[in-house]
């Protein structure tokens, strides 16, 4: 960043005359003055459209470049400016040339008024779908319902035709061999079979199908909601924040180190930054985005005014959609594998950096589980508390002794940790 | 030694008694109804195949849709503002202090995301020293109970709005001082500095008010005994730590007696028997088995109402040797065994490092007890009358004075503070003085039998949402500070009566305070302030910093005073009239047990159900009998009794036959019987039972105090019958031994004294574990138990089910055998061997031999035999063997093995065989019949959502139909694997203390890795005292117990 100011302040020295709209802008933004300040309304600094007529340009010069200088000096008007702003002190721009801050003022000056923008109406959240694809039962249950009827008529059709046959016996035999009709269909050695003992075969043929389908269904479908991708109550973006502008995930879910739980952020975790940054990174106005707004909603936080005066008495917690939902009874640690095991976010949660709505990446099946401890290395060369263990697997290995034991599923070379205990029911269970 | 000694539990079990033996041979505590089933008899239904195929088709339709049903949607909710000091998963602890009862135990608060979940003692607090009692443990679940009240109550209806409350009592107030008139505050123990300044306060703006201290308990002969004997009416502090011989007086110190827990540290450490020291000699005389009685070397039966003469008897004799003043009284008593004098003999040897307490609250028998302690010159050295104990202070005579005068309408106003007096002695009296009364407040928490009658209820705070502070001792303050917001609509007395004295402390108006998010930060009370004020001229330094310091250790001490010994006013001689030496039949000793103690908490589940340490029964109180009384009265157990004294009578009590009670006595327990407590404890309001009969009534005045042993009371069978929940049996020992005991003497010999090794089978077709060869890298998670240290206090108990999600079952479910405590303490009776002494041919050895004995001597009308028993306590729970035999039953695999000596149990892969717990030796293992947590058959607190709160985040909640049984705390044991691996700590210093260790007031309980050759656990399984229990069947279980070794000449 201070090769891109020095590279403008060079710029400018070559056109020093008059004041300078493009370069103030350039300015404006490398020394991230809408992070605080907006040009048409207060966010933590004051509106700056139509500064130059408020202030004169000599007090404006010396308030940017170092305000509490200006301020100690005894400026009434700084003074008060910054008790009116809650005490809240701007940052200090020693690195500003009186030129430069010249064109910044132009900047402002000369910039564009926003078309006025229609507010959006906001659409009511989606409701979530948890679960397996309902579409499928309806499907499932229509067909049964036809099949049922199927029968029925077709039952009702062969009584009919007993009792016509009975009324009125026909001159031919009602059926050429008295075989049941599905017998047509059979391959001609099976024609003279007995109609109990076909039937039976084929009824275990389908029933054995029908079970392997459905147990396999039981094992690896049923209650497994992988993909799960709720509509969330602030439509919050991980591929925007995870992804373009890298923030540490630990920075908001900041417990993951720490606690079994990696916890979702409080709002004042939100705050930290979206007291400034107030605008949709799409936005072309300086209008407050629709999902920050709802931060502010559930705060009951007013961006108009400043501090204890901002809040209100009404907040209202954030009731987020849990994707991620362990049975009761398996217990897992976030901080056992991210801080212990070192494990990416990623290897449980997927591409979560590119995610605009988080979907469950995993299956969280036991299986699952599973697989990784019996395939990944667990640090044992440096944590201390692994010391006798890799002791041991050293002078196991060295020895030529049960080696088996230290060859993970893809054959490599590795303290697992199955090895040390991590397949044991009560690991999780308890 | 061990396999000449007959060990049982019951009367059943030792008399074989045949319903007995064919009832162990099931598996069912009751027949299941299988003929019936199998006959079709005694069922309705008249099913044929068309209705199987009904059900059959309709049963399938229903799973068709249940499979339909879409998964919930569960919520996430964050917090706003997360407090700083909070971190959703991980527990935050605070120092407080229990408000069970006026002891006072310093505590630890485990609290999950603002709510508290367990209470432990804090380890700087010399009252607690780490430990808490069984009433401290349960007393959490008191702070969710729903039937707390939630609003202050004017004539019994809720008002919502505390400051209408407070104009009416003001002004009311107000006018009664005007008119000069008397007003009341009757209040438990206050040893607070603070709550004192508060009625200070109060009494400045009320002149005619005045505080009288009534203690359900009292000990008021101590206090007028010291006052006659030193001019000081406190409880001196006792150090059982350092007495070398203690003679106790039906005192159970290490049950209910003014500090148990303390005690019981400073005991325990005296008993472990070392080369150099030896080990304490306790020798008890009492009328009924009391736990500590359980704990003597020597306990002698006596007659309660003699309780004075034993004491000069015992004077005389230490007189006599050293040349002080006897006592002039005509008789002398002698109990059998020369008790007297190898007592007077055992603490001559020991002067100066001796003790005698007495638990009596008569003056004179206080004043023999001085008396004896000042001739062993034991003041200075095991009593301390310089750093005195403030933890009792209600005198009996001004609380008897003050109910006489608001029987008599004389007093204007009376405010109750952590006082019940109408459910206890003189109901009548304290009823009839409320109602003359022309203004009554209670500040009880639910609308009890005293509250009920008052014209206002302020209900104060659970003590977890309390401030406050403390000052149990001389210079040894202690400090409450909430733990959770208050959950009802309640308010601190102390705040109530500042704001009536008008003294409360105005904070400045909060900037914050309606500021939604930023107001929680900024929640203070003014009592904080107030106590912070008080506490300013003591502290030195910024106030904040050394106040926040206080509340954070929980404890401040002021600087120590060597204690000195006292001057003595009192004369032997004087001592003479008081002492009762007339014969006046039966005397019934009314005793308080661990669980209910005064009956406060009789609300509480937890309690209820917890096993009494010596008769075993829950969910009752009884009369403990002599067998010579019950043989003679032709009285069994199962029957009941009417109990007459005086124009008392309690109708239909049921019976134990205790083994030890003295002859020509019996006992009841106080603190049952509510009719006031809730829907658990009993209450007319709801319809719902009392828990027990209510033994209050039989209190009298003597000589100026409250009299605990009721003489000349008429015992008589009534028609009735009642089946007790006694758990004694119900894990039977099929005449094996379990426990090994020996003798100081013979310990001293040879280390291995009394643990004689079994017949242990060798031979094994499975491996050896990993974990227990040389060298290996894993922990070995053990547990050591010594049998000498452990007092059957069963704080584990309650500490276990608190930790561990445990239900309560209710009385119903455990006279079925179906109580779920994961730890259950077995108590063993063993007739005390007399061979060598006055009972020739009373040594019993063999089962059968019982029977003999008894004819014998029931010839004679004499059973002394009963009367002369000795226990062992062995805490029980899952012993997790390397070799365990229910894992190689479990057909489906949830019982299993782990690579750190656990023997695990998977709840959701149990189906419910019970197969495991049919193999258990231990009989451990606890079936879930139901679904406990969301039962309303079950109203035990768990089946409520504010019940629920109580819960441990990190345990399952076991539902129907699974086994569960002990895990070694294992959530505690992945925590401390876990902080240690997160630090890269060494695997050596991963800490792990499992909840009865925790719990444990004695330091019986020990557990860690024996394969850390550093640890204490690795150093107690080379002790040569240690044995596994069931050696001979080699399932190599991981909990060692270390032979009780008795200071006594023969085991």
């Amino acid at each position: 960043m201070f090769a891109a100011i020095s590279a403008v302040s060079m710029n400018i020295l070559a056109a020093q005359d008059k004041p300078n709209a493009e370069e103030g802008k350039k300015l404006y933004e490398a020394n991230n003055c809408g992070s605080c300040h907006a040009l048409d309304k207060k966010v933590i600094g004051p509106a700056l459209r139509g500064v130059s007529d408020r202030r004169s340009e000599e007090w404006l010069k010396q308030w940017i470049k170092n305000n509490k200088k200006f301020r100690e000096s005894g400026d009434a008007d700084a003074n008060a400016l910054f008790k009116e702003y809650g005490g809240a002190a701007m940052n200090i721009f020693e690195n500003l040339s009186d030129a430069q801050i010249v064109n910044i003022l132009e900047y402002i000056k000369t910039a564009p008024k926003p078309a006025a923008v229609a507010p959006k109406v906001e659409g009511a959240a989606a409701t979530p779908q948890a679960g397996g694809n309902a579409n499928m039962y309806v499907m499932l249950s229509l067909v049964g319902v036809f099949l049922v009827v199927l029968l029925i008529l077709s039952k009702v059709k062969s009584t009919l035709r007993r009792l016509a046959a009975e009324q009125a016996p026909l001159d031919y035999p009602l059926d050429s061999s008295n075989k049941p009709w599905i017998s047509k269909w059979l391959p001609r050695a099976m024609q003279n079979m007995n109609p109990v003992v076909m039937s039976l075969l084929i009824t275990t043929i389908v029933a054995v199908f029908a079970l392997g389908y459905l147990y396999k269904f039981g094992i690896t479908e049923v209650g497994v909601q992988k993909g799960y991708a709720p509509a969330q109550p602030i439509k919050y973006s991980h591929k925007l924040h995870a992804g373009d502008l890298k923030i540490d995930c630990k920075y908001c879910h900041s417990t993951a180190e720490y606690s079994k739980q990696a916890s979702i952020p409080a709002l004042n975790t939100c705050m930290n930054c979206h007291k400034g940054v107030q605008k949709a990174s799409t936005a072309t106005t300086d209008e407050i985005s629709a999902e920050i707004k709802k931060i502010y909603a559930a705060l009951d936080y007013d961006p108009e005014k400043i501090g204890a005066e901002a809040f209100g008495n009404n907040p209202r917690p954030v009731k987020w959609i849990r994707i991620h939902n362990l049975p009761d009874h398996a217990y897992f640690n976030h901080s056992q594998h991210v801080k212990v095991g070192k494990l990416q976010c990623q290897t449980c949660h997927g591409p979560i950096e590119k995610m605009e709505v988080v979907q469950q990446w995993s299956t969280l099946q036991m299986g699952w589980c599973i697989a990784c401890h019996r395939n990944t290395g667990v640090d044992v060369e440096n944590n201390n508390y692994y010391k006798a263990l890799h002791e041991k697997a050293t002078a196991d290995i060295k020895a030529n002794k049960n080696k088996s034991k230290y060859f993970s599923a893809d054959g490599k070379v590795r303290v697992t940790p199955a090895l040390n205990g991590g397949l044991e029911c009560s690991k999780c269970h308890y | 030694m061990s396999n000449t000694i007959k060990y049982w539990k019951g009367e059943e079990e030792l008399a074989r008694d045949p319903k007995f033996l064919a009832a162990r041979k099931n598996e069912f505590a009751e027949a299941l109804p299988l003929d019936e089933v199998l006959s079709e008899d005694g069922f309705e239904l008249n099913s044929n195949r068309r209705d199987f195929l009904k059900f059959f088709g309709f049963s399938v339709t229903a799973v068709a849709l249940a499979a339909c049903y879409r998964t919930p949607v569960r919520n996430a909710v964050p917090y706003l503002v997360k407090p700083e000091d909070v971190t959703p998963g991980v527990a935050n602890y605070y120092s407080s202090e229990c408000g069970a009862c006026s002891t006072g135990c310093g505590i630890e608060v485990k609290v999950r995301e603002g709510r508290p979940i367990k209470v432990d003692g804090n380890r700087r607090s010399p009252i607690s020293l780490g430990g808490l009692c069984a009433q401290g443990q349960g007393s959490i679940a008191s702070l969710y109970d729903t039937e707390r009240l939630a609003n202050p109550l004017k004539n019994g209806a809720e008002v919502t709005d505390w400051a209408a409350i407070d104009a009416a009592i003001s002004k009311k107030l107000a006018e009664i001082a005007a008119a000069n008139g008397r007003i009341a505050i009757v209040s438990s123990t206050i040893n607070s500095p603070s709550t004192l300044k508060t009625i200070e306060d109060f009494k400045t703006k009320y002149t005619t008010a005045e505080h009288v201290t009534y203690d359900a308990i009292s000990y008021s002969g101590i206090l007028s005994a010291n006052m006659a004997d030193f001019g000081k009416a406190v409880i001196p502090s006792y150090n059982f730590g350092k007495a070398e011989v203690i003679v106790s007086f039906a005192a159970d110190f290490l049950g209910t007696w003014i500090s148990p827990v303390e005690y019981s540290k400073g005991y325990a450490a005296g008993r472990i028997p070392s080369m150099d020291k030896g080990m304490s000699m306790h020798i008890q005389f009492e009328s009924t088995m009391s736990m500590t009685g359980t704990n003597a070397d020597y306990r002698f039966p006596i007659g309660a109402s003699k309780t004075g003469l034993y004491l000069a008897s015992l004077h005389n004799y230490i007189a006599n040797k050293t040349g002080a003043t006897q006592i002039p009284v005509a008789q002398t008593a002698e109990a059998a065994g020369n008790a007297i004098a190898k007592a007077g003999d055992a603490l001559l040897a020991a002067k100066g490092k001796s003790l005698v307490v007495c638990g009596s609250n008569d003056t004179n028998s206080q004043q023999i007890t001085n008396a004896i302690n000042m001739m062993l010159e034991n003041y200075g050295t095991t009593i301390d009358l310089t750093n005195y104990s403030n933890q009792y202070k209600g005198i009996d005579k001004d609380a008897n004075a003050l109910m006489l005068d608001l029987q008599a309408g004389k007093v204007a106003a009376v405010i109750f503070y952590g006082v019940n007096p109408v459910y206890t002695d003189n109901a009548k009296a304290w009823e009839n003085g409320i109602k003359k009364a022309s203004l009554s407040v209670s500040f009880a928490s639910s609308k009890d039998e005293t509250a009920g009658l008052c014209e206002y209820v302020c209900p104060d705070h659970h003590y977890l949402e309390s401030w406050g502070d403390s000052e149990p001792k001389a210079g040894l303050y202690q400090f409450t500070q909430p733990t959770i917001s208050p959950v009802f609509n309640t308010r601190q007395a102390q705040v109530s009566l500042l704001t009536w004295a008008g003294a409360l402390p105005v904070l400045e108006k909060d900037p914050f305070q309606d500021k939604g998010i930023l107001s929680q930060k900024h929640h203070t009370s003014p009592y904080y302030s107030y106590i912070k004020n008080n506490w300013s001229s003591k502290l030195t330094g910024d106030i904040n910093v050394a106040f926040n310091k206080c509340l954070h250790e929980g404890v401040w001490t002021a600087e120590a005073v060597a204690p000195t010994v006292p001057a003595y006013t009192g004369a032997a001689a004087s001592l003479a009239a008081g002492i009762n030496t007339k014969t006046s039949g039966m005397d019934l000793v009314l005793f308080t047990n661990v669980a209910m103690r005064d009956g406060s908490q009789a609300n509480n589940p937890w309690l209820q159900e917890l096993p009494d340490p010596v008769s075993k029964v829950t969910w009752d109180n009884y009369v403990a009998i002599s067998k010579s009384f019950a043989a003679a009265n032709d009285i069994a157990e199962g029957d009941t009794v009417n109990i007459k004294s005086g124009s008392v009578t309690i109708n239909s009590v049921p019976v134990i036959i205790q083994p030890g009670q003295a002859n020509g006595t019996a006992a009841i327990a106080l603190g049952y019987g509510r009719t006031a407590a809730g829907k658990v404890g009993g209450s007319k309001e709801i319809e719902a039972d009392s828990v027990g009969k209510n033994a209050y009534p039989l209190v009298s005045m003597t000589n100026g105090n409250r009299n605990y042993v009721v003489s000349g009371v008429e015992i008589t069978k009534a028609d009735d019958t009642y089946h007790l929940a006694q758990t004694q049996t119900h894990h039977s020992i099929e005449g094996r031994d379990l426990v090994k005991e020996g003798t100081l003497a013979d310990w001293k010999k040879n280390k291995k004294a009394g643990n004689n090794a079994g017949d242990t089978h060798v031979y094994t077709i499975w491996e050896k574990r990993d974990y227990l060869k040389d060298g290996s890298p894993n922990h070995r998670w053990a547990m050591a138990i010594d049998l000498n240290a452990c007092t059957g206090c069963s704080a584990c108990a309650i500490s276990c089910s608190l930790e561990n999600n445990v239900p309560v079952v209710g009385r119903d479910e455990v006279r079925l055998r179906r109580e779920m405590h994961w730890i259950r303490i077995d108590r063993y009776y063993s007739f005390t061997n007399t061979a060598k002494n006055e009972f020739d041919g009373n040594y019993v050895t063999k089962e059968k031999e019982i029977k003999a004995i008894d004819h014998k001597q029931g010839d004679k009308g004499e059973y002394n035999h009963w009367e002369n028993v000795k226990v062992v306590h062995q805490p029980m729970m899952c012993q997790h063997c390397s070799q365990a035999p229910c894992e190689t039953v479990c057909p489906v695999l949830a019982t299993t093995h782990s690579s750190e000596g656990l023997n695990q149990m998977t709840y959701n892969r149990c189906i419910g065989t019970k197969y495991c717990g049919n193999n258990c030796p231990y009989k451990v293992r606890r079936f879930n019949w139901f679904r406990f947590n969301d039962n309303d058959h079950f109203d035990f607190h768990y089946n409520n959502p504010l019940g629920k709160m109580v819960l441990n985040p990190d345990v399952t909640v076991r539902t129907r139909g699974v086994m569960e049984k002990c895990s070694f705390c294992v959530q505690r044991i992945q925590e401390g694997k876990l902080t240690a691996k997160r630090s890269g700590a060494d695997k050596n210093d991963v800490k792990v203390e499992t909840a009865c260790q925790r719990a444990c007031p004695s330091n019986a309980i020990v557990f860690g890795d024996v394969n850390n050759p550093e640890s204490e656990i690795s150093k107690l399984y080379k002790n040569e005292r240690g044995f596994t229990v069931l050696e001979e069947l080699n399932v190599q279980s991981n909990v060692m117990y270390m032979t009780k070794i008795r200071n006594t000449e023969t085991v």
